[in-house]
């Protein structure tokens, strides 16, 4: 008699092997700076290290991995936010919307600064539609996948990532 | 640069030079871990005269060894997942389930792996399963016996426990164990596996045996003095020294001495 099939899940290192690079990336072009990247990617592959055994072996582990990485992305930037706050309480409460049309265009693309000025739009976004964004063009998700980290249907990932793309274009 | 370059920019993933980040964060990351490794395992599920085994088998020794009942290996899949890491590998486990062919086949020193605890999670646990690593082969004693052993005289019932969660059953012997009264108690993988174990170990055991034959004899830990069953030097002893073994000779190869009052055989 044949021994039955086992369903095992991957080992963790291979999954390590195979997504970190994009989990940094991501990481990279969302936060916007190496040191933030890298403490975030820590601190992504040791939850997912954690939380790997309760994991049903069938599921995608892409979605899940940016499950985390997002909410890890959310939390820093809840207690960045709560530390600018101590430390400059006195200066203006959304600095991001400030700077933003500051910078003329022409002077931008002159400067070849149109990533800097990209990432500045893109932070100003509506956090929704913001993260849908990021997940869709940083982490190269398509709508489904897009859907099973935000909790939401793929229906409203499609339209928050088109709306963040509308407000983009009309900022830009 | 417009705003579609600037997307499709960011999505085509290979432009971002991380390589050397990566290496660095992969390092402490590493570090990081280090406490609190899960450890691999390989696992795989082998064919033995007992039926299918999953068994898992670590860097010290076998981990695990269950027997496959009915559907319950995604269960056990799971719960396995949260102490360690399973890799599947079926050629470093068909060597356990060749042990166990040829230990039931009469080969008395077949069972040559080494047996790692790492499941036993309790100091009760480790300690009983110590001990009964103890009893021979040829030997039985009761699950009393066994409390009395570890420092639990009044724990039958625990050990009980102990042995239904025995990570390690065939090579940790907790087929071993019977009811104080000489009853054959539980198993389980099922009472039937227990009496071929048994029978492979000398007792003499029908397919349909409830309790011990007469022909065991019973030896007493502290006197060293081995009785015949129905001796009435056995019955005024406690049930707690008594051990069980299948002939007079397997008593004697463990230094008793036969009963000057039932006179068993040999």
């Amino acid at each position: 008699m044949a021994p039955a099939k086992l369903l095992l899940p991957l080992p963790f290192e291979q999954i390590m092997r195979r997504h970190e690079g994009e989990i940094m990336r991501y990481l990279l072009r969302s936060s916007g700076n190496r040191a933030d990247a890298a403490d975030l990617f820590q601190e992504t592959w040791l939850r997912a290290y954690c939380a790997y055994p309760r994991l049903d072996p069938g599921s995608n582990v892409r979605p899940w991995l940016y499950t985390i990485a997002l909410n890890l992305c959310r939390n820093q930037a809840r207690d960045g936010a709560r530390r600018a706050a101590v430390i400059i309480a006195d200066e203006e409460a959304n600095p991001a919307a400030e700077r933003i049309g500051k910078t003329p265009r022409a002077q931008v693309e002159n400067d070849g600064y149109a990533a800097v000025r990209m990432r500045e739009l893109i932070s100003a976004l509506p956090a929704r539609q913001r993260e849908a964004l990021q997940l869709r063009y940083f982490a190269g998700l398509n709508y489904p996948e897009i859907a099973e980290v935000m909790k939401c249907s793929p229906q409203t990932a499609r339209a928050n990532v088109s709306q963040a793309r509308r407000k983009l274009k009309s900022l830009w | 640069m417009n705003l579609e370059q600037f997307l499709s920019g960011a999505a085509g993933a290979g432009d971002l030079p991380v390589e050397e980040l990566l290496r660095r964060s992969r390092k402490q990351f590493e570090r990081m871990l280090k406490g609190m490794r899960r450890p691999e395992v390989a696992i795989g599920v082998v064919n033995s005269p007992l039926g299918d085994l999953l068994v898992a088998l670590g860097a010290r020794g076998i981990v695990l060894i269950h027997y496959l009942l009915g559907g319950d290996l995604e269960s056990i899949i799971a719960k396995l997942r949260l102490t360690l890491d399973p890799v599947e590998d079926r050629h470093s486990v068909t060597g356990v389930g060749a042990e166990i062919r040829r230990y039931l086949d009469g080969h008395t020193d077949a069972l040559r792996s080494r047996v790692d605890l790492a499941l036993a999670t309790t100091p009760f646990q480790k300690k009983v399963l110590g001990k009964l690593q103890e009893v021979p082969r040829g030997a039985v004693v009761s699950y009393r016996a066994l409390g009395a052993a570890a420092g639990a005289p009044k724990g039958a019932r625990a050990i009980g426990n102990v042995m239904h969660n025995n990570p390690v059953p065939i090579y940790v012997p907790c087929h071993r164990v019977i009811a104080s009264g000489g009853g054959l108690g539980g198993y389980g993988g099922g009472l039937s596996r227990k009496l071929r174990l048994l029978r492979s170990e000398g007792f003499t055991l029908g397919n349909a045996a409830k309790a011990l034959p007469v022909s065991v004899v019973w030896g007493h830990k502290d006197t060293k003095i081995y009785c015949r069953s129905g001796c009435p030097a056995v019955q005024r002893a406690d049930s707690a020294r008594i051990v069980f073994f299948a002939d007079s000779a397997q008593a004697k190869t463990a230094g008793l001495r036969p009963c000057k009052v039932c006179r068993p055989a040999l």
